[in-house]
């Protein structure tokens, strides 16, 4: 047996992993009966149906020939991701602008055709324009510097 | 008479000062962001939805359609420029717009572009003013079973319309229907999905979503194509298209105009399959047909007003059913969920300032629109020579912002890092993420209806099929995935979308 739709076969196993979890937690909710429903009803319904569609793509990818999993470029995404996080730990402690500076200047780096100053200046820029534009001008409720100095 | 009334308050709130500079501030930054490369309407969109978090309802719902149609619009500026569609619906614009482009007709391409758009705009307008105070009355009369159908019908159709495998999109939509679940379940007060996180309880953030998929896994994803130089045309020329060239068109806008107000109606590819229609029948009633993709006018005429006409009916079902048809549409359901109004046919009765001032102010915003292009051209050319190096960090931080805002919860941004990945994985493995939009959207809704037809009913699933509307509303989804599973159907679907 081999895999002949890649694209496919991994959509459905991600769909089936989905369906896994939200049929285990679901497990914990009360079912009830179709005229009465518990809160586990519908997502149980639901797990179900998503785990036939991942079944039906998994076997399909046998039958079907398809297209391949292009490479993933997996560091820029989690240089990403690992920026957007340190913004997210870092807004309420440290403020707006600090947290704006390191996710601008951590994203950066997910390119090899940034250049350090460039970015740098960016950072600041955006530093600039995110305090004037959100925290004055809209008045999002944003803290701007660190907690600590005021 | 009843239009003329409606409008008359429509405009009255849409002029005063105040909503006619968010009007303008909306068109204003939307083709600001739009014409950025890289950057489509529903990323747009996404980006810019935190502006409108502090303003009063009617004036947010004003800016996000205009940054709507000016995205719509910078899309189809870049499309001509640049040979880069901003979203599938201008992909058939590159076609005859850049040709013109190289011939060193860019101006008059990006006039016609304007010209027909607001046309196009002003008569789907006039379609809405029409076509959305009946269709609200008869959603109103709809019972849970009737609105469980419907939406079960809204979200086939999406997926049917929408490119790429129907299995998988039908998984994506059942997916977003989980994800909706996520948080406190109404009813009984349990927290479901939640894994003991209390950033959870409320559940997921739709504005947390919407821009990890649209706005960081979109980055993620582009970073990885090779960043060749863009081939910027900079000569624009007049950008009023000669009389000649108008009246040769005319046809075309008005055929392209009526293909896009039917199908922008449907859901999920509705201006994207008028785009590409209207194209198609512009060469089929031609009398050279072979002029067309060497750089005819009628080639940006016509897929532009459908494309614009179609984006502007889209409005109808989200704003009389509360039903989104796109992504963008999705985002105004979010968007004026964050403002406290759940959309539906209620609106309408019980809001009639906040719907008929979105009506007028998308003909203003369409009027604004070529106001402000035809002048601004050049600038916008300036625009698409930032590079992508400089573009993208900006587009995270305002993400990022824009997460942490909607509820000045740290927690959402966390979220939205984990959407980001599955964004990726999603556009990796060519799982639509549009679907998904829409089932998350709808989960809640879907759930408190099906939850109430079957207490009614007392558990018993036929009901659905007994009450005639909710029949045919199944009747109508079973249709359309035994059409589209058909193979001689399915074959020119492909040959159709993916062109």
């Amino acid at each position: 047996m081999n895999i002949r739709a890649p694209k496919d076969f991994w959509s459905g196993l991600m769909f089936i992993a989905f369906a896994a979890v939200a049929m285990l937690a679901a497990r914990g909710y009360s079912l009830g009966g179709a005229g009465k429903m518990g809160p586990g009803y519908f997502p149980m319904l639901l797990g179900g149906v998503l785990a036939l569609i991942g079944a039906i793509l998994v076997g399909r990818s046998f039958v079907i020939d398809g297209e391949r999993v292009g490479r993933l470029h997996l560091f820029p995404l989690c240089v990403i991701a690992f920026g957007v996080c340190l913004f997210g730990v870092l807004l309420e402690p440290l403020g707006l602008v600090i947290a704006l500076i390191v996710v601008v200047l951590v994203s950066a780096l997910a390119s090899r055709e940034s250049r350090p100053v460039e970015a740098g200046v960016l950072a600041l820029a955006l530093a600039a324009f995110s305090v004037g534009v959100f925290v004055y001008a809209l008045r999002l409720p944003l803290p701007v510097w660190p907690a600590l100095l005021s | 008479m009843d239009v003329f009334a409606n409008l008359t308050i429509g405009f009255g709130v849409a002029l005063t000062a105040q909503n006619l500079l968010y009007c303008f501030t909306g068109v204003f930054l939307g083709t600001l962001v739009g014409v950025l490369p890289g950057i489509g309407p529903v990323t747009t969109v996404a980006m810019l939805l935190p502006i409108s978090f502090t303003l009063p309802p009617v004036s947010a719902m004003i800016m996000l359609a205009g940054i709507y149609y000016g995205a719509q619009y910078g899309g189809s500026t870049t499309a001509i420029l640049v040979n880069i569609p901003g979203e599938a619906s201008s992909v058939v614009t590159t076609i005859d717009g850049h040709q013109m482009a190289r011939q060193g007709r860019a101006g008059p391409a990006l006039g016609i572009a304007a010209i027909g758009s607001f046309f196009a705009g002003c008569v789907a307008t006039l379609l809405i003013c029409v076509a959305a105070p009946p269709l609200a009355a008869i959603a109103l009369n709809f019972g849970p079973a009737e609105y469980f159908s419907l939406m079960v019908c809204g979200l086939i159709a999406a997926v049917v319309l929408a490119r790429g495998s129907v299995v998988k999109a039908i998984g994506m939509v059942v997916l977003g229907l989980l994800l909706g679940l996520v948080g406190n379940d109404i009813n009984s007060g349990v927290r479901r999905f939640t894994f003991g996180a209390r950033g959870l309880a409320d559940g997921i953030e739709f504005v947390a979503l919407s821009m990890a998929i649209y706005g960081i896994a979109e980055v993620a994803y582009n970073l990885e194509k090779k960043a060749g130089q863009a081939d910027v045309m900079s000569r624009i020329g007049r950008v009023w298209p000669a009389w000649a060239d108008i009246r040769h068109c005319i046809p075309s806008i008005l055929r392209g105009t009526a293909l896009g107000t039917l199908l922008g109606v449907l859901p999920g590819g509705g201006a994207l399959l008028a785009a590409f229609g209207a194209y198609t029948l512009e060469k089929k009633v031609a009398r050279h047909p072979r002029t067309f993709g060497h750089g005819d006018i009628r080639g940006v005429a016509a897929p532009e007003s459908a494309n614009n006409a179609g984006a502007q009916t889209s409005f109808i079902p989200m704003l009389t059913l509360g039903i989104p048809s796109n992504p963008t549409m999705a985002m105004m359901i979010g968007a004026m969920m964050i403002h406290g109004i759940s959309p539906g046919p209620r609106v309408m009765t019980d809001r009639p300032e906040l719907f008929w001032g979105i009506i007028a102010s998308m003909w203003i915003g369409n009027l604004m629109l070529v106001v402000l292009n035809l002048p601004l051209v050049g600038m916008w050319v300036k625009l698409l020579r930032i590079p992508y190096r400089l573009l993208f960090p900006a587009i995270i931080g305002f993400c990022c912002i824009g997460a942490f805002a909607v509820n000045g919860n740290a927690s959402d941004v966390l979220v939205m890092a984990f959407f980001a990945i599955f964004g990726y994985l999603c556009l990796k493995l060519d799982c639509e993420p549009a679907p998904l939009i829409l089932g998350f959207v709808l989960g809640p809704l879907m759930e408190e209806n099906l939850r109430r037809t079957l207490l009614i009913s007392r558990g018993d699933p036929m009901v659905f099929v007994e009450e005639p509307i909710s029949l045919g509303f199944l009747i109508v989804s079973a249709l359309l995935l035994v059409v589209v599973a058909a193979p001689a159907i399915r074959r020119k679907r492909e040959e159709a979308l993916q062109e």
